[in-house]
């Protein structure tokens, strides 16, 4: 018997072929869409890719439908990147498709994914690098077509918004081989000018290709280095532009930019008017409380009764002048009495009070006699009594033991 | 305040009002700040009513010169 093969088998055994195949894991094709089916539940989407000869089926998970920057339809020229494998329940080959691009426009659209993934990694579209659009708009610059639609939709709101709003333009071409250098420089003259307070840059709607310009490298970068915050207003049939990324402010249209590049000038005034009047009240409130709170001081009782508080002052101060009396005057006494005990005393201790008893001093020259030996005989001596003095001369002297106390 | 530009000017005045209304000011200091405030909000509104309506095209001149040519739109 020979030797066989299951079903199963014969398809893993395709599948690893085809798998193993580099071409086929990575690959762009270009067909028309047919059938296409998006499963609401499970998020898959199938369909088939076709030409005039030859059809092929393909299946585009949800996990790669949510990067779709279109929505496939019928009859619809693609551009398809995939890979083969088997679906072996049904022994077929499908392609598993990675990304899809319309077709025409397709190759264009390759080129402004690469610049955006680029651009978007050095910076230039970080949320933290915008401008905010200051709240009054005196002066707007604006780059765009001088004969363009769109800046007469611009002239029109600014004006509706803000009567006195000076517009200046900077004409450039917006679509065309030189618009991207155009529009750069002329964002670059406003920059260099610098009396504007904000930047429209834009146009009307167009088509894919027309909006190209809006999508360059020197737009966008133009945009970056702008000092005067810039509102991006191109008209849109596709979901971005890349100077949408990069301005300070997307605007879907230039009508849009205009209504968001100057204040409603009668809401800023009403504003205004607010803050005058919030104001006025907050002082009047104040002075109200300041106003109340002095009521309320003058309230107290040293303010009603003032005669009072006087009163009990000039109590005190009598008790005081009281005590300080009353002390002056216990200090004088006891002093008096202490110099009449002394005052006592001395005249206990006076020679003249012992003079009046009877007794005498007696004197030679100076010095006052003592003792017997004080004195020899012949000389002159003066006797003290106490009321006047006798004169002598000693004629004997004679010693006399006397007993003492 | 010849220095100030319209956002610093009404910033400020945003800030004495919410001063004022936050109360427990003196006198003194509420009235230094209402005059500041009213003085401000007269600024702001001459700001709001500054500019002359113009529309011009800005070109450079070979020059270097910057000219200012009045557009008229019907």
């Amino acid at each position: 018997m020979n030797e066989y093969l299951s079903v199963s088998q014969l398809n893993n055994y395709i599948n690893r072929l085809l798998i193993g195949d580099p071409v086929l894991q990575d690959f762009w094709v270009k067909g028309e869409i047919s059938g296409f089916k998006h499963y609401q539940q499970s998020g898959h989407a199938y369909f088939t890719l076709k030409d005039e000869n030859a059809a092929v089926s393909c299946v585009m998970f949800k996990s790669r439908i949510r990067f779709l920057k279109f929505k496939p339809e019928d009859g619809m020229e693609v551009l398809l990147r995939g890979s083969i494998a088997i679906y072996a329940k049904q022994g077929k080959y499908q392609i598993y498709t990675q990304e899809m691009q319309p077709y025409g426009i397709g190759g264009l659209f390759l080129y402004l994914e690469q610049l955006k993934a680029r651009l978007e990694s050095e910076g230039y579209f970080a949320p933290e690098k915008k401008k905010p659009i200051p709240p009054l708009v005196n002066r707007v610059g604006v780059v765009t077509s001088q004969d363009g639609a769109a800046f007469r939709d611009i002239v029109k709101v600014l004006k509706q918004r803000h009567q006195g709003v000076e517009l200046v333009l900077v004409h450039s071409s917006v679509q065309g081989i030189e618009a991207p250098l155009e529009l750069a420089a002329a964002i670059e003259l406003l920059n260099e000018y610098g009396a504007v307070d904000v930047i429209i840059v834009g146009r009307g709607g167009g088509s894919f290709e027309d909006l190209m310009a809006f999508n360059s490298e020197e737009v966008v970068k133009a945009i970056y280095n702008s000092k005067i915050p810039v509102i991006s207003a191109v008209g849109h049939e596709v979901d971005f532009s890349l100077a949408d990324l990069v301005a300070d402010l997307r605007a879907a249209t230039p009508t849009q930019a205009a209504q968001l590049a100057v204040p409603d000038l009668i809401a800023l005034q009403d504003y205004i008017n607010n803050l005058q009047e919030r104001m006025l009240r907050a002082v009047k409130n104040n002075f109200q409380q300041n106003s109340e709170s002095l009521d309320r001081t003058m309230m107290r009782r040293v303010w009603r009764e003032p005669m009072v508080i006087w009163e009990n002052k000039r109590e005190k101060l009598k008790n005081l002048q009281k005590e300080l009396l009353d002390e002056a005057t216990r200090k004088i006494e006891s002093k008096e009495h202490q110099f009449k005990v002394a005052i006592a005393s001395l005249d206990k201790l006076s020679p003249l009070k012992v003079l009046s008893r009877g007794y005498a001093v007696v004197h030679k020259g100076d010095q006052i006699v003592k003792m017997v030996e004080d004195v020899e005989l012949g000389d002159k001596i003066q006797i003290d009594l106490t009321d006047g003095a006798i004169k002598a001369t000693v004629e004997d002297r004679e010693r006399v033991n006397r007993w003492r106390i | 305040m010849e220095n100030l530009n319209f956002e610093e000017a009404l910033k400020m005045l945003e800030e004495i009002v919410e001063k004022l209304e936050s109360g427990g000011l003196g006198l003194e200091e509420s009235i230094r700040l209402f005059e500041q405030g009213v003085e401000l909000s007269l600024y702001c509104q001459q700001q709001l009513h500054q500019a002359e309506g113009r529309i011009m095209r800005l070109v450079k001149k070979l020059n270097g010169e910057f000219e200012l040519v009045d557009l008229e739109l019907e």
